[in-house]
């Protein structure tokens, strides 16, 4: 497909990244939640639907986000997901081993550099 | 690890559940309208942001398939939309469904005798390691081998008895009984389900024991607990119930549900004499052993003939016949078996019958397939434009392929559902066929687990075949659909299936004529006997205050005062030529050193051969002038005149028998009599008085009067209260019983042919009928042209000749193939009698040509006008 993120999403991460924007910014929509997203990474994630939209599936079958219809400021119908208390547990385990992983990767990394 | 399963539980939950995706839709576009305001806004481009965002259909598609379960909602969608197709053509369906339906039940039916009578292993323990004597041994060489065989960890002996009366709370009623060795329950590895079962000690101490079947207790007892304990009376003498089987265990002989087990030390008491213990010519057990680790059927086998060596060197020197005699003796062998299914009578009559009745089956589903593939094809074919317009929209091949396969999966399953069912109504009649007349055979026809797999299995083979030709036939041609290459295929197909499914019909046709010929030729031959209005009536005298030869005349008085009977005789065992063999001596016929001497000895009562309608074709048969007192007589049959008197008159002939001191003279010759089996040879036969004999037998009395069964009982209470008739059956019952098998052959295999016929014009009906109608435009022009309708329908026979004709050669060469497999079944035909095979390729041509002329007289009898309008 021609509309891929610029930066490869690695399977999981999306979950986390999803997670932690809901976190951090409480209830959102689907496309404030890419637009976050891609401002954090200045540009560099940009999520089409089709990866978007399933992600939040599963997250919402999986009990970690919520999903309800509301209206927005400009009073248009939209979906807002937010996080649950499981998502937050979840995001708690998720950064945990994110963090172990990445120093593990960065010892080994600047190891080999020597 | 809880979260994955929770996604997956709603998944599946979504699968089932209806929902219109609007709302995914609604979301997806307020996404896009924010993305394009939002690129608005920044001043970027908006067609960009549109791309960068992706398209609705294609999210909404990926969104699916993450809420739902992918391949299952995809079959579930075919699924649906293939009933729709099927509803929308009952007839075709129920067609369809109703043949294929057959072909499993039939299939499911046998294959279910199969299982119950060779296939399924006994519930013991290590089935594997059993093994069984092929012949049945006296109880003294039951107990030598006991001792004297290092093969065996242990072995023990057992006999049917039949259907035999106890006294339970004072009323007789009718159970089967066995007897059996104390170590029976335990080399099986049988424990009891509630009290005890026999054990070792009680072959050295006999007791009045018995353990009954859980079948019966339930039956009997109602299961009450209480059971043990409880006593009934055999033969006067009272046996206590100390246990109860387990429901699982069926005892040893596949089809005979033993309901009272009983120890074979007490044989004595239990059936009329301590003999049955002692001589060493009863032969009368079946004895099963538990080969010792280490040991393989083979090396057994080596052991056992080297003790029986020794047993019949023995016995032959000991024989007071002739040579011949002991070179018989010698002769004789002793062979082991595997048993783990059980001692085996029912597989050894129905084994060659039931194999030959699989292969029938398989035939039949291969011919409903046939035309499953057909219909199917046929349908194929004019959904020619929906399939090809997928394929240009770009449906995948794979895609179209499975939902054609739903289609006939669905077909399949309705077929199978009731292919049991049918399954399980036919077991049942043909158990009550088998059995038929004789003792219950038990068989257990009730679907389980085994036999709905094997359902399942031909089910899903059967879908299979029929379903991916017809499919991969539709879903080949290209794009831009050449239809007339479409047609022309399918008519390739549709002769290939006519020409198999004639030949296969062919093969089954010629087998149910050679069975159907068999069975008329036994039921043709000359019997020497009458069957018509003849009773056989077994008594049971125990108890009476008379016996002998008094009891046996009175009872035959008060029999032939019955209204309606002519005459009334008795035979040991009638019509059987079973049992008593003697060497004879005839005066002035000296035996060969290696001469065979023996002839059958058969005891009857006067008026035999009268009652029978037999001729007597020299002298007088018995009357009440011969007793005991008179002169020894005898009537012999032709055979034993052809033999020892060669054209002479046989009658004023003396008579002795090795190891009897009586002689006896020949007063008269009577025709011979066949067995009860029809078949085989009739052997030299002396009849024997026995009013003459000090110690007359027991045996069967033989009625010649209609109807008289209702009228038995109360005629023997006349004579003595305690006599009650134990079987009453006409002889006609009596002989199908003996000729139970070929009965059987005939009957299904004439069944299966007349089925297979119906199949085979279903068939060629269906491919002629599409075929006519593709060429329904040509047919038009021809007749346009000046063709006369006789010419067309002449035209389409003679296509039809091709394949059908062609399926003639290959059945016909089938059968000839199979003729050695065929030949050890029938009597009286060849395996290659021309009768039935001119008449099986006649019928099948005959028919082929109703079913093609049906649809070819259509054709012609449209006209050209409306012919070519239509198109």
């Amino acid at each position: 497909m021609s509309n891929e993120p610029k930066a490869g999403v690695l399977q999981g991460t999306l979950d986390l990244m999803i997670l932690q924007t809901l976190a951090t910014l409480g209830s959102l929509h689907g496309y404030a939640i890419s637009a976050r997203i891609e401002q954090v990474s200045s540009g560099a994630i940009q999520l089409n639907m089709g990866t978007l939209y399933p992600g939040l599936m599963r997250l919402e079958q999986r009990g970690f986000v919520r999903a309800q219809w509301d209206r927005t400021e400009t009073n248009r119908r939209a979906r807002y997901y937010s996080i649950t208390a499981a998502g937050r547990r979840q995001l708690q385990t998720e950064k945990t081993e994110w963090a172990r992983m990445t120093a593990i990767m960065q010892a080994m990394l600047e190891g080999d550099a020597q | 690890m809880r979260f994955r399963l929770l996604e997956w539980w709603r998944r599946g939950r979504e699968t089932f559940r209806h929902r219109d995706d609007s709302q995914a839709e609604d979301e997806l576009r307020f996404h896009l309208e924010m993305a394009e305001l939002d690129a608005l806004r920044k001043g970027q481009d908006v067609r960009e942001a549109r791309l960068r965002a992706g398209g609705i259909a294609q999210a909404a598609e990926a969104v699916r398939d993450q809420r739902t379960i992918g391949w299952l909602s995809d079959f579930l969608r075919d699924s649906r939309h293939g009933i729709r197709m099927l509803r929308r053509s009952p007839l075709f369906t129920i067609a369809a469904i109703v043949s294929l339906a057959l072909g499993i039940g039939a299939n499911t039916a046998i294959f279910s005798l199969i299982d119950t009578v060779m296939l399924r292993s006994m519930p013991v323990r290590e089935p594997g390691r059993l093994v069984q004597f092929r012949r049945d041994l006296s109880y003294p060489l039951f107990r030598q081998f006991g001792r004297e065989l290092r093969c065996f960890t242990d072995m023990f002996a057992q006999s049917s008895l039949g259907s035999r009366d106890i006294i339970l709370d004072g009323e007789p009623e009718a159970v089967s009984a066995e007897l059996v060795s104390g170590n029976y329950y335990s080399l099986l590895g049988v424990s009891a389900f509630t009290g005890r079962v026999f054990d070792l000690e009680l072959d050295g101490k006999p007791e009045p024991v018995a353990v009954i079947s859980h079948a019966y207790w339930q039956r009997r007892f109602g299961l009450d607990p209480g059971v043990i304990g409880r006593s009934f009376r055999w033969n006067g003498r009272a046996f206590t119930i100390i246990g109860v089987t387990p429901a699982a265990f069926h005892g040893v002989v596949p089809g005979v549900l033993p309901e009272i087990t009983l120890p074979l030390s007490m044989a004595g008491e239990i059936l009329d004499g301590p003999a049955w213990l002692t001589a060493d010519s009863r032969r009368w057990l079946e004895v099963m052993g538990r080969l010792r680790a280490g040991y393989t059927i083979e090396r057994a086998q080596v052991e056992v003939a080297a003790i029986y060596a020794r047993v019949i060197r023995t016995e032959a020197e000991h024989s007071i016949g002739n040579e011949f005699e002991r070179q018989r003796i010698l002769a004789q062998q002793m062979l082991l078996e595997p048993s783990g299914n059980g001692f085996d009578f029912l597989r050894f009559r129905f084994a060659e019958p039931l194999r030959l009745l699989m292969g029938i089956v398989a035939m039949i589903l291969l011919i409903a397939c046939a035309n499953l593939a057909n219909l199917l094809l046929g349908r194929a074919t004019t959904r020619r434009r929906e399939i090809a317009v997928r394929l240009a929209m770009g449906a995948g091949r794979g895609r179209l392929l499975r939902q054609m396969l739903t289609e006939g999966m669905l077909l399949a399953t309705a077929a199978g559902i009731l292919g049991v069912l049918m399954a399980w109504w036919s077991a049942n009649a043909l158990v009550v066929m088998m059995s038929n007349g004789g003792d219950r055979i038990a068989v257990n026809s009730r679907p389980d687990f085994r036999i709905l797999a094997f359902a399942a299995c031909i089910s899903a083979a059967a879908c299979l075949l029929f379903s991916i030709a017809p499919a991969i036939q539709a879903t080949r041609f290209r794009i831009q659909p050449g239809l007339a290459d479409a047609r022309a295929a399918r008519w390739r197909l549709g002769r290939g299936l006519i020409a198999s499914q004639v030949a296969i019909s062919i093969l089954l046709l010629i087998g149910a004529g050679l069975f159907g010929r068999t069975l008329l030729r036994l039921y043709s031959l000359e019997t020497g006997f009458h069957r018509e209005d003849v009773t056989l009536v077994s008594v049971k005298t125990d108890g009476a205050s008379m016996s002998g030869n008094a009891l046996r005349g009175r009872i035959l008085e008060t029999l032939r005062s019955l209204p309606g009977v002519a005459s009334a005789s008795f035979e040991m065992s009638p019509l059987s030529y079973k049992g008593w063999e003697a060497s004879a001596r005839p005066e002035g016929y000296t035996h060969g050193f290696n001469e065979d001497d023996q002839v059958h000895v058969s005891f009857i009562a006067e008026d035999y051969f009268r009652t029978l309608r037999t001729p007597l074709i020299l002298g007088r048969e018995f009357s009440e002038r011969d007793t005991t007192a008179s002169p020894k007589v005898v009537v012999v049959n032709e055979t034993f005149a052809r033999r020892y008197f060669r054209g002479q008159s046989p009658l004023g002939k003396w008579l002795t028998f090795v190891g009897e001191p009586d002689r006896m003279q020949i007063v008269g010759m009577a025709q011979d009599i066949r067995s009860r089996s029809l078949r085989g040879n009739i052997p030299p036969t002396v009849y024997k008085d026995a009013a003459q004999m000090s110690r007359p037998p027991s045996g069967v009395y033989i009625v010649r009067g209609a109807r008289i069964a209702p009228l038995v009982d109360s005629a023997l209470k006349q004579v003595d209260g305690r006599l009650r008739a134990t079987d009453v059956r006409t002889l006609d019952e009596n002989l199908s019983r003996a000729i139970l098998r070929e009965r059987m052959l005939g009957t299904l295999s004439g069944l299966f042919g007349a089925l297979s016929l119906v199949l085979v014009s279903l068939g060629v009906y269906g491919v002629m009928a599409f075929h006519v109608a593709r060429r329904q435009k040509e047919i038009g022009i021809r007749m346009a042209l000046g063709a006369r309708p006789l010419q067309v329908t002449g035209m389409v026979l003679s296509e039809t000749a091709l394949p059908v004709g062609a399926g003639v050669v290959m059945g016909v060469a089938g059968a000839l193939g199979l003729a050695r497999v065929t030949e050890k079944m029938i009597y009286g035909v060849t395996p290659t009698d021309l009768v039935t095979f001119a008449g099986a390729v006649g019928v099948l041509i005959v028919l082929a040509l109703v079913a093609a002329y049906v649809p070819s007289r259509r054709a012609a009898r449209l006209s050209p006008i409306e012919t070519l309008r239509c198109e």
